[in-house]
């Protein structure tokens, strides 16, 4: 029991955090700070003493719970400490704790300072409570809250400053400011939120319990009575996974994603890294034993579908982010693009492993290890981003080069993490996303792997140039500029350097541990899924083929692929590339620049058209019977009354409404009695 | 104490009413503070019956001779009457501190430099005419026949409208007269249905429904009732008045108009959905269309606002159709969580309504695109609309959050075991929420981020108001939460009645 009061802890420590930030900031700002970091930090550690059970995954689950409702029926608030959580409350609350830290260099003399970390001690509070819920209530309840959180801090700059305005360059992209990015984000994950509520209701309708391990329990018993239904499998599989869909921003709900590095760095860190976007495959993996066993134990097969429209959700956003990262402007945004492929891949991880019955560990383990590994290298990535453009005082890659010089220790934290984005071995990127191939591979799915390959490589490009326009090549006009004003670019502060630091080293650590932090994996989902869940798994057929030597092969061929003509492109130190108009290259490169036109097409649709649709029902359709009630009727009634009225139309036209009215009454009763 | 506990809930406003007026000229504009002791009174009374029939007592139910022993007063507290009355008490309380500064306001505003005298007459008249509200809806939720309802939703329209012809808007008089007009029209057929009933069984009372069920004249009933509901309720084609009327009040009386309006949900519960829920049946289905089609009506009319009244006004015609969506699903959990999203949804549009007075209070402005950035001039403010806009959007920690769920988790069973119509109209409704989310924090950016005016940047007045103006809705909003967070005491007692029906 003692060590559920961990797990009750971690979530309670940074949600205890936000009151006490408030008080410590009206006695001083150490005190404040102090706040702002002890909480994550000793929700981190309270995590990390949970984190010998993984290794005794026999151990696992445990559940603590107590009952929150008892009518109309019985809803619980608990935990559940199993590998999976146990998993993503360590690298929630780790590389959160780390964020917090270097949120106190960055935000330094903030005004709003005091709220800003208030919303990151809840933002943490809220994630952990979403990973470590035991039922799909208290998750719905974590989830909700990281959105709003999210919100807050995607438009912390409400004052929508034009320096705090994203998007651009002035002139090529329109721009954008930080309220209206807050409230993208708010509403776009909104719209699959509310839909998964839908999906979860009839799932509690037919299991009667919202409990996870019941509901894994209890499935083979259940799920029948929901299959039996005709399209009730396919539509609960769309509607519960319209919710990761939108936390993950996957296709087609992944136009957020990239705006919400409207608010401050760390802020991009949380969200990309540590947090919100990952929520959303948390709750894939989650959900998957259901489905699971809905296909290979109850043999629905519309239970598959589950899994193949995860599988190739993620395999078209990891493509279509990846394009659209090659050609963007922004640090920040190539890093969100990033994000939105890389889930992409944990999304293909997840999916395959339930097309066959051979792969349910190998795609479950390789899902969520990418997702380990991507949290570390993209929270290095975007802490490192934000210092660079604190230096910089600028958000696009095309006013830097030669940053390096003048910011060493940034740089080379960087450079880490960036080789491990595009998989380089012996990093853990490499790891992680070999390991997503090879369960695609091995699920014969050759469409998907086709597109994850080609995805390699165009990570591999961006990337590179990415890292070129920062930190290679001669420095730009801007920051000729800044020199010429005084405002040499220097290193961060040691606190932020340091945090960044601190990841790199993870990173490295990581990836020297990468095979046996896979094996570890794989132990606990082995555990977890056949010995406690008992699903039935099966062998992987024997085939001469080395699979995992072509996929070696292959990834490293893709990261060649992107990274020499990157590297030829950008590395010389051209800030942008010229092409000629009309070529298929400038037709593509201005086709990935306008997002594929998903963007637009959504602002159009269901911007434009919401608020057109609005205009139509308050000023036409609102008012027109406004006319009609209000001024009308009375008139009409007036006009066919016989003339004892007009004698009280001379008084007061209200008086019609009585006639009219008593008319009314009198004819229904009259009429009523006589039926009667 | 709790003698007569239900009796003293609906006299003391009544007796203070008077009270106010009578001591004006001995203790001028503390006369208010009868009203607030009286109310802070009766809260406390309902709070402890509440806490009597949450410890296992019976239900409270009282009988007073009114005219002769022949026509009585019957009044029922149980475990839906109670918790309501309570919540709506208090929300009386909380804006009868509130409209101190804001009454002020108003009677300066359109009666414009008057001598003290005069002003306190305003002044406390306004108080005397509030407490009929709490008068009004007390007898609604506790009158347990028909006359004893109507009388009492009768009551309602009066102080409306003397309110809105005296401290309302620009367009009051005419405004004040729409308002009175509809409530007659809703009265008129809710007597009619009340005339059916006793023809039937020869009793008005509540509990002689039931016996009405499965005869001809029960669906009779039920439509003429629901015609008078509906309109209370501004259903669509009945949503018109709405937006006048809400928008043209003072606003420290717009969160008690979404409560006439809201309270009619009650009254669809306690004379329609438990006494005949087989007649009632056959209207759920069309009912539970109507109300998702009033749901993106009313959200749409609420995007499609510039004055920051209506606004608020509009959102109230989406906000109502939930608990009636829930209600008409006829299931435990559509009905308990209805009910409680009709809580939820009152103490939220409390705290939006009367924030916006706040704003139209400090600023003189209530065109919505001629505020933006007042965030950082008033925070407080800030923070209360965004509370408000958490309460009418469903999430945690506000009561609506687990009210929405279990609501939901009913509509849905519906729909599940019901047509496919019914389903569509719950994933649809669940859908529509979100429309809710955008109207909610798109208002929360135009008014509240952005850039400021010059205008309003240098104005010394754009300011968080007086603590007597904030401190009742942070109050209210504290309750949200506390219910947000601990719903089991009112679900407990909801279910108390709602158990024992059958579905």
């Amino acid at each position: 029991m003692l060590t559920q009061y961990y797990a009750w802890l971690a979530i309670l420590l940074p949600l205890l955090g936000v009151p006490a930030i408030f008080v410590g900031a009206r006695i001083s700002g150490t005190l404040r700070n102090g706040a702002a970091v002890a909480f994550p930090i000793a929700a981190a550690a309270c995590c990390l003493r949970l984190a010998p059970l993984l290794l005794h995954p026999g151990q696992l689950p445990l559940e603590s719970s107590w009952v929150w409702v008892t009518h109309p029926f019985t809803l619980e608030i608990g935990i559940l400490i199993d590998p999976l959580s146990l998993i993503l409350a360590l690298v929630v609350s780790v590389i959160s704790a780390i964020i917090a830290v270097y949120c106190l260099g960055y935000m330094k003399g903030d005004p709003g300072i005091t709220r800003f970390l208030m919303l990151v001690n809840l933002f943490i509070g809220s994630m952990l409570l979403l990973v470590l819920a035991n039922n799909l209530l208290l998750l719905f309840v974590g989830w909700k809250l990281v959105g709003l959180c999210s919100y807050g801090l995607i438009g912390f700059y409400y004052q929508d400053n034009r320096e705090y305005w994203i998007g651009g360059p002035e002139g090529e992209a329109p721009l954008t400011t930080p309220s209206f990015c807050g409230l993208k984000a708010l509403v776009v994950t909104g719209v699959g939120d509310l839909i998964m509520l839908g999906g979860i209701l009839i799932l509690f309708y037919y299991s009667g319990t919202l409990n996870l391990m019941e509901l894994y329990r209890t499935a083979p018993q259940w799920f029948p009575q929901l299959a039996a239904n005709p399209g009730m499998v396919v539509l609960v599989s769309f509607m519960l996974l319209a919710g990761p869909v939108g936390k993950s921003a996957q296709f087609p709900l992944h136009e957020w994603l990239p705006e919400a590095m409207a608010g401050p760095g760390p802020v991009s860190a949380l969200i990309h890294a540590a947090t919100m976007v990952k929520s959303g495959v948390y709750l894939v993996a989650r959900l998957m034993p259901i489905f699971y066993i809905g296909r290979w134990v109850i043999g629905c097969e519309n239970a598959s579908l589950f899994f193949t429209i995860t599988a190739w959700i993620g395999a078209l956003t990891a493509f279509i982010a990846a394009t659209q990262g090659l050609v963007a402007k922004e640090l920040k945004k190539i890093l969100a693009f990033s994000t939105v492929s890389q889930i992409g891949y944990m999304w293909i991880g997840l999916g395959v492993a339930g097309l066959t019955q051979s792969n349910l560990i190998a795609g479950t383990g390789a899902g969520i290890f990418h997702l380990v590994s991507h949290a570390v290298f993209k929270a290095c990535l975007f802490l490192c981003a934000g210092s660079v453009i604190h230096a910089a005082h600028s958000i696009y890659v095309t006013d830097m080069g030669g940053m390096r010089k003048y910011m060493p220790y940034t740089f080379i934290a960087m450079l880490i993490a960036a080789v491990c984005l595009m998989g380089v071995p012996p990093l853990p990127g490499f790891w992680s996303k070999d390991a997503i191939l090879l369960a695609n591979i091995e699920a014969h799915h050759i469409p998907i792997f086709v597109l994850a390959v080609v995805t390699v490589g165009l990570t591999a490009f961006y990337t590179t140039r990415m890292v070129a326009m920062v930190f290679f090549g001669r420095e730009s006009e801007h920051i000729a500029h800044l020199h010429k004003e005084g405002h040499t670019p220097h290193e961060a502060s040691p606190v932020m350097w340091g945090a960044c630091a601190v990841l790199a080293v993870m990173i490295l650590v990581l990836g020297a541990l990468g095979p046996k932090f896979e094996h570890l994996l794989r132990h606990n989902f082995t555990v977890n899924l056949t010995e406690t869940l008992k699903l039935p798994v099966a062998h992987a057929a024997e085939h001469g083929f080395n699979y995992h030597l072509l996929v070696t092969i292959l990834s490293i061929g893709g990261i060649l692929a992107g990274v020499l003509p990157a590297w030829f492109i950008y590395g010389s130190g051209k800030r942008d590339v010229r092409l000629t108009p009309g070529s298929v290259f400038s037709e593509l490169y201005n086709f990935f620049w306008r997002r594929w036109y998903i963007d637009p097409f959504y602002n159009k649709v269901f911007i434009d058209g919401t608020l057109k649709l609005a205009d139509l029902v308050a000023w036409r359709l609102e008012e027109g019977f406004d006319t009609l009630v209000h001024r009308r009727l009375p008139v009409l009634v007036t006009e066919k009354m016989p003339r004892a009225f007009l004698r009280l139309k001379t008084e007061s036209e209200n008086f019609l409404y009585i006639g009219a009215y008593l008319m009314a009454i009198i004819l229904v009763t009259v009429g009523f009695a006589l039926w009667h | 104490m709790l003698e007569h506990l239900l009796l003293q809930t609906i006299l003391i406003p009544a007796l203070c009413a008077p009270a106010v007026i009578i001591l004006r000229r001995a203790i001028g504009k503390k006369a208010a503070w009868i009203a607030r002791l009286g109310l802070l009174y009766s809260t406390v009374l309902l709070l402890m019956g509440c806490l009597k029939l949450a410890m296992g007592g019976a239900a409270l139910t009282e009988s007073h001779a009114f005219a002769g022993p022949a026509i009585t007063l019957d009044l029922l507290g149980d475990g839906i009457s109670l918790p309501i009355a309570l919540i709506i008490n208090f929300l009386c309380l909380a804006l009868s501190i509130y409209a101190d500064h804001y009454i002020d306001h108003r009677i300066e505003a359109i009666y414009g430099e008057v001598d003290e005298r005069t002003a306190i007459n305003h002044y406390t008249r306004f108080y005397a005419l509030f407490l009929l509200f709490p008068t009004g809806f007390m007898g609604v939720c506790f009158a347990s026949n028909l006359i004893g309802i109507y009388f009492f939703l009768e009551i309602l329209p009066l102080p409306l409208y003397f309110i809105m012809a005296m401290f309302g808007y620009v367009d009051r008089v005419r405004v004040a007269m729409i308002c009175l007009m509809w409530a007659v029209f809703g009265a008129g057929f809710f007597l009619v249905g009340s005339v059916i009933v006793y023809y039937t069984t020869g009793s008005f009372a509540v509990s002689s429904i039931a016996a009405m069920a499965g005869t001809p004249a029960a669906r009779w009933a039920i439509a003429m009732f629901l015609i008078t509901i509906m309109a209370k309720m501004a259903v669509v084609p009945f949503q018109v008045w709405m937006p006048w009327v809400h928008a043209e009040h003072p606003t420290c009386i717009a969160g008690l108009l979404a409560v006439y309006a809201n309270v009619a949900v009650y009254v669809m519960l306690r004379l329609l959905v438990i006494p005949l829920p087989g007649d009632f049946q056959f209207f759920a289905t069309p009912l539970m269309v109507l109300a998702l089609i009033t749901m993106v009506y009313g959200a749409l009319l609420t995007l499609g606002q510039t004055d920051i009244k209506r606004f608020a006004a509009c959102s109230t015609i989406s906000q109502l159709a939930y608990s009636m969506l829930g209600v008409c699903s006829m299931t435990q959990a559509g009905i308990e969580g209805g009910m409680f999203f009709f809580l939820g949804h009152i103490m939220g549009k409390t705290i939006i309504f009367s924030t916006a007075g706040i704003i139209v209070y400090t600023t003189g402005i209530r065109d919505m695109r001629q505020l933006g950035g007042l965030a950082r001039k008033m925070p407080l403010t800030t923070a209360l609309w965004i509370i408000g806009a958490l309460g009418l959007a469903g999430f945690p920690p506000m009561s609506s959050f687990p009210a929405e769920w279990i609501m939901f988790t009913g509509i849905f069973k519906a729909g599940l075991t019901g047509s496919i119509t019914k389903l569509i109209v719950a994933i649809a409704g669940a859908a529509a929420i979100t429309l809710s989310v955008v109207y909610c924090f798109r208002s929360v950016k135009i008014i509240f981020f952005g850039p400021i005016s010059e205008r309003l940047a240098t104005d010394n007045h754009v300011k968080d108001p007086p603590l007597s103006m904030s401190l009742p809705l942070f109050g209210v909003a504290a309750v949200a939460i506390g219910f947000g967070l601990y719903p089991r005491f009112i679900l407990d007692l909801f279910h108390q009645v709602i158990g024992g029906l059958p579905f």
